[in-house]
């Protein structure tokens, strides 16, 4: 069934056909249409789930961990500020292992007072354990959603999913809705492998002494790790039932290409066209899409941009004081790649706070990496692309 | 293990997550606290409100267990007449209920009179323990209740009633429309059946001296005040001005009662609406006349309602000026043709007559220094309000002249004690020989009150130990009325820590109450019940009264819901072995206060005491 809808409520079809069995919510500009629409999902009986309406986004992880505890499939939806008052439970849900799944609205965070879009608020919370994914439509959105429990509840790592505000969450476009049977045998019931049991009484998250705890954050260190190859599995198999695949790292014409962009969200479908008109005029440029943040597909990078002269970050964020946040892990990645075939990596700070990003300002990006390469040592690390002088 | 049962696997030496199988037991988290949760039943504001001291909290809380019987018996125990107390007390209850700021009242007097009109159950009467011997002098609600209370606690009563019937003011001073006589002859029966000896047609000072009733150990004085202040106007030698109190007494004891076509009632009281309902019945066409405004009236809100509905005419800020006679009344004719419809007035077509009550509008004033208001005339706002009858409905006085000349008084009524003892010892009094408004309802309190006082008399001079409870102990709330189950020590409802202190509305928690209107009484239609003396408020269904006490939010009393248990974080409240209340584990509280918090009722309270 193919319908037109936003990205926000991509999200709600996603978590209605997952059969999530406990929302809880507290409504933030721009999240609140993922969580008005299941509420009414709930309310009509169509979804079987437990909706419980919160006074905080604290209390609505908290909710969503006492309900992930007892092997219930749980659900959460956020932005901005609602994330950075999420913070401490994100460590617990994180550190807990519990599959729950979040959508995250990307919304610049105050002040000044700001309810559009970038990627600070997610990024921000990228050492709590959650696994991160980042999308660029509302199909990707949808498909995201479902695969995302069958991702949390393979390795135990709760996973966010993300979008921007607006340019994603409000626009709408045709979304191909799968069938609840089909949904079904791809996602089956939830099987917890640690819960609250009465017949078996076991306390959670206790005093963890030295002896044991970084053994502890081994393992969760492993389950992220595995999480790249169950990524990768569970997107293959999503494409053999339903013809659709995304990948935790997408290539767009990269083939032959000297200089590649690093785009992540929506710009990745602006960065498309500029590709497009610019390899019409002969110009040897490509597109690589992160979509998988954490855990970073490096490996994923090294195999894409091995050999490429100049790679291109563009940076929807900024990590006050160092760069780009994806610039940042990008030049991580690369940098054990043998010298000769290692790319320079030049960061762009664009679009921060909502502000537009047009196919002039990824333009700009290109010829301010053509005129850097160009140079002996580039002028800075970031380059702010589209600011007043 | 079982099949199915999640299991952790090891890696490391460790399991995926911080498991602990040992439990929380070692952790006494009850030494961080500096303050702490206790339970505390407390009174519920319309215990405290209710003239007759009845546990109305405690009646509420055994129907929502659906124990009916044993609720019948708490009300039983406090209340000998709650069919009639149901129907015709002003219920200062509902007033007071909290629910009314969330919603509506519970309709506790539907409740009642539920309870009083359920089929007796016939029992032996309870055993005489005492040796001594009460007289009661009058049979009207405070006599009945003080006569009930004692027989009760094992006394032998003797009652005096100067009617022919008992009853007093309930059976020749309500209409059979709000007190139809099957139910008042049922409750008094319930009355006899306690052991209590009723005599008629004696009228003590009159046809038994006062002397005689010196072979009792105690008295009770309760008969009433019959006789009335004057109405200015009926001196005047005007037969169709009259009291409205003798109107009543005359329809109720048969007779047509006299009154022409246009009916002017006098007064705001509940006997003012009374009258107007009773001739209204009788064919007439009644107006009332009252200087202030509607809900300046004493009357029962709910009366006055039912009289607009029927047809009852009212006349709000016009106060009576003068009276308009003719010796010769304008439409005599008409007049004697629907006065051959009642009993013609004596003296034939010589005698004046009223035909018309002259009045003047009234306005309020501004409200007095101490906040009463007053109603100020308005100037040149005179009109005549034609009239064949009139009746006065203005208050009654105390029949002093029969009572014994030594007992104090105080301008129209006897000098009491809290328990309702009177300058002679071992007389004492209630109802309306006594200071206090003249209701049912406190009519039933102060018999009860002076029931508990002749009992700690008696004991008293007996040498007999007595319940060491002060006057404000046995009283609901501090200041409610006096409970008799406190003073017996019997109370059948288990209480913890009780605190004699009203609950106010700002001590509850709403967020655990849905939003229930309280269902009304049913009513014959005013059509129908207009037009004779059948009962015009038909009351609840059992189980509509039962939905209706289920509203109750039994405030300050625990009445198990759990929730204290369910928030506590520490796990340290459990069920109380005995079925009913909790036991809090204080080694492991840690004093956050979430229980006191969410307890939907106010029944727990944080100290510092015993830390």
């Amino acid at each position: 069934m193919k319908k037109v809808i936003v990205g926000n409520h991509a999200v709600s079809w996603g978590v209605k056909l997952a059969r999530a069995e406990v929302i809880a919510a507290y409504p933030i500009t721009p999240q609140t249409q993922v969580v008005e629409e299941l509420s009414e999902m709930c309310a009509s009986g169509e979804l079987k789930a437990r909706f419980i309406k919160v006074e905080s986004e604290h209390s609505a992880m908290a909710a969503c961990m006492g309900a992930s505890m007892t092997g219930a499939r749980a659900f959460t939806a956020t932005s901005s500020q609602g994330l950075a008052l999420m913070h401490e439970l994100l460590h617990w849900s994180g550190g807990g292992r519990m599959p729950i799944v979040m959508a995250e609205i990307n919304r610049a965070l105050a002040p000044g007072w700001n309810v559009w879009t970038d990627q600070n608020d997610s990024l921000s919370q990228r050492d709590t354990g959650w696994i991160q994914l980042y999308c660029e439509t509302n199909q990707e959105v949808l498909d995201t959603t479902i695969m995302a429990f069958k991702l949390a509840e393979t390795v135990d790592i709760p996973v966010m999913i993300v979008l921007d505000a607006f340019v994603l969450s409000h626009t709408a476009e045709p979304v191909d809705i799968p069938d609840q049977k089909d949904v079904d045998a791809f996602l089956p019931k939830r099987v917890a492998r640690h819960k609250l049991d009465t017949g078996n009484p076991q306390a959670f998250g206790a005093l963890t002494t030295p002896a044991v705890y970084m053994e502890m954050r081994l393992r969760q260190q492993e389950a992220m790790e595995d999480a790249v190859g169950a990524l990768e599995a569970i997107d293959a198999e999503w494409g053999r039932q339903f013809g659709r695949t995304w990948g935790a790292v997408e290539t767009y014409r990269t083939e032959g290409a000297d200089l590649v962009l690093v785009t992540s969200g929506t710009v990745t479908s602006t960065t498309r066209h500029v590709v497009n008109e610019l390899r019409d005029q002969g110009q040897k440029v490509g597109l690589v899409k992160v979509k998988m943040f954490r855990p970073f597909p490096g490996a994923d990078l090294r195999r894409v941009l091995a050999g490429v002269k100049d790679v291109a970050v563009l940076d929807r964020n900024i990590s006050p004081g160092h760069s780009g946040i994806f610039a940042e892990e990008t030049r991580a990645a690369l940098y054990d790649l043998p010298a000769a075939r290692r790319p320079r990596v030049h960061g762009y700070i664009i679009g921060l706070g909502g502000r537009d990003v047009t196919p002039a300002t990824i333009e700009e990006c290109i010829q301010k990496t053509r005129d850097a390469a160009s140079a002996a040592v580039p002028e800075r690390e970031d380059v702010w692309v589209g600011v007043k002088s | 293990m079982s099949e199915g049962r999640a299991t952790v696997e090891i890696a490391h030496g460790v399991p995926t997550i911080a498991v602990s199988t040992s439990s929380t037991l070692p952790n006494r988290t009850g030494s961080w606290k500096y303050i702490q949760p206790v339970y505390q039943d407390k009174t519920a504001p319309c215990n405290a409100a209710c003239p007759v001291g009845i546990d109305i909290e405690g009646v509420m809380n055994l129907l929502r267990l659906d124990r009916v019987e044993e609720a019948r018996e708490l009300l039983l125990r406090e209340n000998p007449m709650p069919a009639t107390a149901g129907r015709i007390c002003d219920h200062a209850c509902q007033g007071s209920c909290s629910r009314a700021r969330f919603d509506e009242a519970v309709s506790i007097h539907a409740v009642e009179r539920m309870l009083g009109d359920l089929p007796g159950v016939t029992r032996p009467a309870p055993p005489r323990t005492r040796k001594e011997h009460v007289a009661v002098v009058g049979s009207g609600p405070s006599g009945l209740a003080c006569g009930y209370h004692l027989a009760r606690l094992g006394y032998a009563v003797t009652m005096f009633e100067a009617d022919p019937e008992p009853g007093g003011w309930l059976r020749f001073g309500v209409p059979e429309y709000r007190l139809p006589r099957p139910v008042l002859v049922r409750e008094i029966e319930r009355i006899r059946a306690e052991g209590v000896s009723i005599q008629c047609g004696v009228r003590v000072g009159v046809n038994l001296p006062w002397e005689d009733l010196s072979r009792f150990d105690a008295v009770f004085l309760g008969s009433g005040a019959r006789a009335r202040e004057s109405f200015e106007w009926e001196d005047q030698g005007l037969t169709d001005v009259r009291p409205g109190e003798d109107f009543l007494h005359e329809v109720r004891a048969g007779q047509r009662g006299r009154t022409g076509r246009r009916v002017v009632i006098v007064g705001g009281s509940d006997t003012a609406v009374d009258c107007a309902r009773t001739a209204l019945r009788l064919g007439a066409e009644p107006v009332v006349l009252f200087a202030g405004a509607r809900e300046e009236m004493t009357a029962d809100a709910e009366a006055v309602e039912e009289a607009l509905r029927e047809g009852v005419r009212f006349e709000f800020f016009a106060r009576v000026v003068g009276m308009q006679v003719s010796e010769h009344a304008d439409d005599e004719q008409a007049l004697e043709a629907i006065r051959g419809m009642f009993d013609a007035p004596e003296g034939g077509a010589t005698r004046p007559r009223i035909v018309g009550v002259a009045c003047v509008r009234m306005q309020p004033a501004q409200i007095a220094v101490d906040g009463s208001r007053r109603t100020v005339s308005i100037p040149g706002s005179s009109f005549v309000l034609p009239a064949d009858t009139v009746l006065t409905a203005v208050g009654a006085e105390v029949a002093g002249d029969v009572l014994p000349a030594d007992l104090h008084r105080r301008g129209y009524v006897l000098k009491v004690d809290a328990f309702g003892q009177t300058s002679r010892p071992g007389f004492f009094a209630g109802g309306d020989l006594v200071d206090e408004p003249r209701t049912l309802a406190h009519a039933l309190g102060s018999g009860k009150r002076a029931a508990i006082g002749i009992d700690r008399w008696l004991r008293t001079r007996a040498g007999e130990a007595v319940p060491a409870l002060d006057e404000p102990a046995l009283r609901y709330g501090g200041s409610g009325n006096m409970s008799i189950t406190r003073w017996r020590g019997d109370d059948p409802v288990r209480r913890v820590n009780e605190l004699n202190e009203v609950v106010a509305f700002d001590q509850l928690n709403m967020a655990y109450f849905r939003h229930e209107p309280s269902m009304p009484d049913h009513h014959r239609a005013p059509g129908e019940s207009g037009a004779d003396f059948g009962e015009s408020n038909l009351g609840l269904s059992r189980d509509e009264a039962l939905a209706e006490a289920k509203r109750c939010f039994n405030c300050g009393v625990c009445n198990d819901c759990e929730l204290c248990m369910v928030y506590c974080p520490d796990v340290a409240i459990k069920k109380h072995p005995s079925g009913h209340g909790f036991s809090l584990s204080y080694k492991y509280c840690k004093g956050c206060g979430l229980c006191v918090e969410e307890c939907p009722r106010g029944a727990m309270t944080m100290t510092r005491e015993g830390l």
